[in-house]
């Protein structure tokens, strides 16, 4: 392994670190102030319905971290398989939940083991059901081609691989399967210090 | 992630900004103005055989 891999896997590794902790703050402390918006406030920004956010488990609402709204074009239908990439506190994952209704399934997969207890103990008490996987989203712990819609939320400008993310988003969507997800992009360069700094990745 | 996504096979693609995003606290939304960050929402579809 060239030194130049072993920093890059070694600044991964600490990024990922900085992910879990900023991300498991938002949900243990959802009254707290963040770089970002969250909570009902960031959700009502993105065009959530308030409907919904009066429906979903006060918890998963108040956790909710983010950047957009993917459920505008995801067009879920009944029956479907749906996945949610870094299904956090939950929120996302149940309103898709709702589209799919009893005869579909909704599938989260978290980076962090406790959070997907948290969604499905929040999707148990809004009366719905949800599988959680915790994985990378660079290795989504998933087969290939069971998706029928992935959706995502301001998680997948969090890794370091992107191509490979997209790679494995490809793969586990049925062909004819359906993407909807939100990232932050930029429209320069950033600098070096930016990129090796794992909290403003987490910002 | 546009071009990713259609190197990597999916067909459809299509990007919209997300309106309204900006981050919280202003120093941090003033730093990502300055290097154009926003948010998008991104859609595709994995091509059916035939």
């Amino acid at each position: 392994m060239t030194d130049a891999v072993a920093a890059q896997e070694s600044l991964e590794s600490i990024l990922k670190g900085e992910i879990l902790r900023m991300y498991q703050e938002v949900a243990d402390k959802p009254e707290g102030e963040y770089h970002f918006f969250h909570g009902r406030e960031a959700a009502e920004l993105f065009g959530y319905d308030p409907a919904w956010l009066d429906r979903a488990p006060a918890g998963a609402v108040a956790s909710f971290a983010g950047v957009g709204n993917p459920h505008l074009r995801s067009a879920i239908q009944p029956g479907e398989t749906v996945v949610d990439l870094g299904s956090g506190a939950g929120l996302d994952a149940i309103i898709a939940s709702w589209s799919a209704g009893a005869s579909g399934k909704v599938i989260g997969v978290d980076l962090n083991p406790s959070m997907c207890l948290k969604a499905q103990a929040h999707a148990a008490a809004s009366g719905t059901r949800m599988e959680c996987h915790q994985g990378q989203m660079e290795n989504i712990p998933l087969p290939d081609a069971s998706a029928d819609v992935v959706i995502s939320n301001g998680v997948i400008n969090l890794s370091f691989r992107k191509r490979k993310v997209v790679e494995e988003l490809f793969r586990v969507l049925k062909p004819g399967g359906r993407l909807s997800f939100t990232d932050i992009v930029s429209a320069k360069q950033l600098s070096q210090s930016i990129v090796n700094d794992p909290k403003l990745w987490a910002s | 992630m546009f071009r990713l996504l259609e190197e990597s096979g999916f067909t459809r693609v299509r990007s919209v900004v997300v309106p309204h995003f900006r981050f919280r606290k202003p120093a941090t939304q003033s730093s990502a103005e300055a290097y154009g960050v926003k948010a998008v929402l991104f859609t595709a579809t994995r091509p059916a055989p035939g």
